[in-house]
């Protein structure tokens, strides 16, 4: 049995960033299932991170290269290639690796950081035959940039989630043709900058309203029929169009790993499909926090990093001392918004709270408003909002202490 | 009955029917049609009403329909590459069976098998239910056979190290049982609390099957999301799961053990008989001299058959679609359930909802005719289907949580039932043909019976006093205590290492696969043996592991990988690849 104050599962950008925050006041233990640290990162070898953290344009591997520096300087305990496959209430926690077999670890706190999966052929139904030659565009991904080898040709890209756009752009450079990206919602799901700089300036089409509705093909992918839909998403058939191509890439979504969460029944939000987490990150176990993608899909890996050293700091703070509840704010997801993320405030003598949302719908001219039971307590404007771009504000101290109900709410209005 | 008899018969559907360009002769009771129809609907409507016909023994369907397929007769090699007492043609559940069936004996044996791995025709692709033989139309060999077989599966199992549970069986009833009928609510609901029951039970007793009737109440108690329109529920505690690819792999490294030789990637192309008699086969590999052929080939049979001139039924597939759920649905039941629906309908065979061998629930099979074997999409209506008929089962059920779906082909004649016979023209050639549905759970009869007829046909048999029916058990560590998985780590570290996150499969194990007496070298292969990739993320996390682990320990370069017959390569080539080309070109 080894004993560790802090263990972190997980060594994405999230799970470096909290064990970096953790080990300033705490002994640090980081597994991660990967050869490799950066999660995510490594086989994101296009530019666009940091720029908030860093007020530069990163690559994947540059950004966790300068995390992964810091962490070998550090005394945290690292240990790659080793899968965590329990924890439990009490801390424990098991693992396995090839050199210490099954480890029982004891932690005083644990850092949930395992990141997110892709969502699967089979959960959005594509019908048709299984061929070789379908991958989702994590998995395309990490073929191309990190295992060398190249999954197709003549490419279909369904769904414009962000890792789907990226792929559109990758594939092309690597001297593939992409036919189109197909997308079954009015609107792109990926962000704008990407939409622009990955399909616009290589002249891929994108397709909204459009979805795959068959595979043909009995060894190799040989093409898909895609069909239009209506504004109830089903196919219409009249407009179906058949696409020869040896390669469907699907980028349909992004679901919070949480299988070790749930072992021991933390509260998940249906919503985000993570763990509901107050403003310190942590889960509604006691002194189990979770940082990262495993909480809700962030787009820019900065807020990731930010919100970990959050999780970081309070896990170590809760090992030596178990800070007791005062109160108990919820934060309500209002008008026009999916989720909010805190989703609880529990101390609110702090110096700020950032929350994370997303809107349901696109609003031009928005008025982003905190509502503290009727009365107004924080407003923003907005150009823009859009559901494929995160939007955070903060709270100031001042607004914090002056909160009166156990009741958040945050409402995005149209100023006109 | 005699052959005239039966063409006349026959010749007056054709008749009536107004099938106009057919021409009908019948030799052995078997009917060969000719001439031409206008759709293949038409050339199955009339197939079947000849097959339902007393004492037809086969239907020999060769009408023409726009658009059938034409196959290029594929060439043999000339060599001479093997002789062998016994040739079994196809490597699926029928085939393995037999082949260990026949390793018991002092013969020389031959199974060959035109995929890479055995177990890649329909034997991979069903639902996986031993059944009792309670829902077999009764006094056909498919039900005698599967009440049979389904006696012997247990212990087959057992010998060979193989999963196998039994893990019952609910027959439900339901207040939709007889919506088709539009009989007033009353009448209908007592036909199908009352009635039904217990014609199923006075069968069940016919059968020697145990089954238990229960109340409604009880019933809800036991299955607390079952349907709140459940009329009535029989229980029947000997239904039984097993993983048809693990037991046919089983089946045949077993029988390799005992001296059968398995040939892979070796289609037959051709039977050369001489005076109505068997003397060889001809491969793509060679040839093999044998005197006995056992024609095993699934979807295949008929054309076996003629390739001896054999041919005395012709094979209709009829495809059968599978939804699987995530493991997290799992507890949703207890036991397969299946609903009884009258009068039963060209798209539904029964089938329901049912846990396979590792806990997940099932929904299917559909049922549908295709004239194409190879077709085997899962189609937007086949989709559609499976709801509509499986989702009234279950009040609440997580339907969003599908992690797969695929589909297989039933091996079915016109006379829907097993042919397990010599062939009446040609000697030393047995059919094991129109081996549908229950042709899993019948397989250990049907091998059984296919040697009484070798022997009936002049092969002698002499049994072998060192014949080992045990196969050593497979190391699964997901299935180990912790305890037992640190020994294992320190005999071997690869156990230690997880290369599949969803079903917690280690590298030791895939590595197992790899290098076991039938090797899997590919990844499908290796999926069917460890169920890498078969969880939610279908693969999305252990495949670049996997490819990276099999180019490592066999030759194969990372870049032509398959997934798993020849053709369905994973990659193009290695990255740039592409780019390589374009430059080549300027
Ligand atoms: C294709 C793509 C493009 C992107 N582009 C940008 C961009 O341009 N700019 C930007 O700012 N952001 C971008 N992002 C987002 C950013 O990469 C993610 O927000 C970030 O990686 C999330 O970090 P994480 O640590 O939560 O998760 P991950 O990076 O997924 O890390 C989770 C880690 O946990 C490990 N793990 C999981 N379960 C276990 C277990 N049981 N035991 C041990 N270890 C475990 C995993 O192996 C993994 O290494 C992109 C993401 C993708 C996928
Ligand atoms: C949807 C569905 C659900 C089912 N569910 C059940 C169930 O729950 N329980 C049950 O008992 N049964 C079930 N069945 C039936 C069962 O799957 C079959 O009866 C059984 O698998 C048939 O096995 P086989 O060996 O005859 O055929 P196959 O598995 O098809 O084997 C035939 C083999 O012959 C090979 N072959 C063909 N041509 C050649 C050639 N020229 N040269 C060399 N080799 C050749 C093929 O490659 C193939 O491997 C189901 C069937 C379907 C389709």
């Amino acid at each position: 049995m080894m004993k560790t104050d802090v263990t972190v599962i997980g060594g994405g950008p999230a799970g470096l960033a909290a064990a970096l925050k953790a080990a300033e006041k705490a002994d640090v233990m980081l597994l991660e299932r990967n050869k490799e640290l950066g999660g995510i990162l490594p086989q994101c070898i296009h530019d666009g991170f940091g720029n908030f953290i860093f007020k530069k344009m990163l690559t994947g591997p540059e950004y966790a290269q300068h995390y992964i520096d810091k962490i070998k300087k550090s005394n945290i305990k690292v240990k790659t290639e080793t899968t965590v496959l329990e924890i439990d209430t009490n801390k424990n926690i098991i693992a396995t690796n090839s050199i210490d077999g099954i480890m029982e670890i004891q932690a005083e706190s644990i850092i949930l950081a395992m990141g997110c999966r892709e969502r699967t052929r089979s959960q959005i139904l594509v019908p048709g035959t299984r061929p070789a030659g379908i991958y989702t565009a994590g998995t395309a991904q990490r073929l191309i940039n990190i295992d060398g080898v190249m999954p197709g040709e003549k490419i279909v890209i369904l769904g414009s989630g962000d890792v789907g756009l990226i792929m559109a752009r990758r594939f092309t450079l690597e001297g593939a043709k992409v036919e189109g990206v197909y997308e079954i919602m009015p609107r792109p799901s990926g962000l704008t900058r990407n939409v622009v700089q990955c399909l616009d300036d290589y002249g891929i089409p994108l397709h909204l309203s459009h979805t795959v509705t068959s595979i043909k093909g009995k060894k190799r992918v040989e093409g898909v029929t895609v069909t239009k839909v209506d504004e109830s998403m089903k196919p219409v058939k009249e407009t179906e169009m058949f696409i020869p191509c040896d390669c469907l890439i699907l980028a349909v979504g992004l679901i919070p790993e949480n299988e070790l969460s749930k072992q021991i029944n933390i509260i998940m939000d249906e919503r985000t499909k993570g763990a509901t987490v107050n403003e310190r990150m942590e889960t509604s176990v006691p002194g189990i926090f979770a940082c990262g993608n495993v909480v809700h899909v962030y787009d820019l890996v900065d807020d990731v990093t930010i919100t970990a050293e959050i999780a970081g700091k309070n896990a170590a703070q809760y090992v030596k001392e178990k800070p007791e509840t005062t109160e108990e704010i919820q934060v309500v997801a209002g008008d026009n918004i999916g989720y909010v993320v805190p989703q609880i405030i529990n101390n609110r003598d702090l110096d700020s709270v950032t929350l994370y949302f997303r809107v349901q719908r696109e609003k031009k001219d928005a008025s982003i408003v905190v509502l503290d039971g009727k009365k107004q307590v924080f407003e923003k404007k907005e150009r823009i909002v859009k559901p494929p771009e995160m939007i955070k504000i903060t709270l100031s101290k001042k607004t914090l202490t002056a909160l009166t109900k156990n009741e958040l709410r945050i409402d995005v209005r149209c100023r006109k | 009955m005699n052959d005239k008899g039966i063409r006349k018969n026959i010749e007056k559907i054709i008749l009536k029917k107004k099938f106009e360009n057919v021409a009908v002769k019948v030799e052995n009771k078997v009917v060969y049609l000719t001439g031409k129809v206008n759709s293949y609907d038409a050339f199955l409507d009339l197939g079947l009403r000849i097959g339902k016909k007393k004492n037809v023994e086969g239907v020999v369907n060769n009408l023409e329909y726009p658009n059938k397929e034409r196959k290029e007769k594929k060439k043999g090699s000339a060599s001479k590459i093997g002789k062998a007492d016994v040739v079994i043609v196809g490597g699926g559940v029928i085939g393995s069976s037999i082949a260990r069936e026949l390793s018991k004996y002092k013969l020389r044996v031959i199974l060959v098998e035109k995929a890479s791995d055995v177990a890649c025709g329909t034997t991979k692709a069903n639902n996986a239910m031993v059944h009792t033989g309670i829902g077999e139309n009764m006094g056909t060999l498919k039900q005698k056979l599967c009440v049979k077989g389904q006696q012997m599966f247990e212990k087959i199992s057992d010998e060979l190290n193989v999963p196998y549970k039994q893990n019952g069986m609910w027959i439900i009833t339901t207040k939709d049982s007889l919506a088709k009928m539009k009989l007033p609510s009353f009448i209908s609901d007592f036909i199908a609390k009352r009635i039904i029951p217990m014609i199923v039970l006075r069968r069940g007793k016919k059968l020697g099957i145990t089954m238990n009737l229960t109340k409604r109440r009880e019933l809800l108690k036991r299955e607390p999301n079952i349907t709140k329109k459940v009329l009535a529920g029989i229980y029947s505690p000997t239904y039984g799961i097993t993983c048809p690819y693990l037991f046919t792999i089983a089946l045949a490294e077993n029988a390799m053990e005992n001296g059968v030789e398995v040939m892979l990637n070796t289609e037959v192309v051709d039977i050369v008989t001489k005076e109505s008699k068997v003397e060889s086969v001809v491969t793509t590999k060679g040839i093999i001299d044998a005197n006995f052929v056992i024609n095993a080939a699934g979807l295949y049979t008929d054309e076996i058959a003629g390739m001896a001139g054999a041919r005395e039924y012709t094979i209709h597939p009829k495809k059968g679609a599978t939804l699987i759920f995530d493991k997290k649905a799992n507890e949703y039941i207890n036991h397969s359930m299946s609903m009884l629906r009258f009068p039963r309908t060209k798209h539904y065979k029964g089938g329901g909802a049912m846990t396979t061998i590792d806990g997940n629930i099932q929904w299917g099979p559909t049922i549908s005719e295709t004239p194409d074997k190879e077709d085997t999409t899962v189609t937007t209506e086949d989709i559609e289907k499976m709801f509509e008929s499986y989702s009234p089962l279950l009040e609440d059920f997580p339907e969003k949580l599908v992690i797969t779906y695929f589909s297989g082909l039933r091996a079915c004649t016109f006379t829907e039932d097993f042919i397990i016979k010599s062939s009446k023209k040609i000697k030393g050639f047995v059919h094991a043909a129109g081996i549908q549905s229950p042709g899993l759970t019948a397989a250990p009869a049907i091998a059984e019976m296919t040697i009484s007829l070798l022997k009936n046909e002049g092969l002698k048999l002499e049994a072998k006093n060192n014949f080992d029916p045990y196969n050593k058990k497979k190391i699964v560590t997901r299935d180990l205590s912790n305890e037992e998985k640190k020994k294992l780590i320190e005999k071997n570290p690869q156990y230690g290492e997880i290369v599949c996150r969803c079903e917690q499969v280690t590298k030791g194990e895939v590595v197992d696969a790899i290098h076991s007496k039938i090797p899997a070298l590919s990844i499908d292969a290796i999926k069917r043996r460890t169920r890498a990739g078969m969880g939610r993320c279908q693969g999305g996390f252990c495949l670049p592991n996997i490819v990276k682990i099999l180019a490592q320990e066999t030759d194969i370069p990372i870049e032509k990988i398959l997934k798993n017959e020849g053709g369905s390569d994973l990659f193009i080539g290695r990255a740039k690849c592409l780019l390589e080309d374009k430059y080549d070109e300027n």
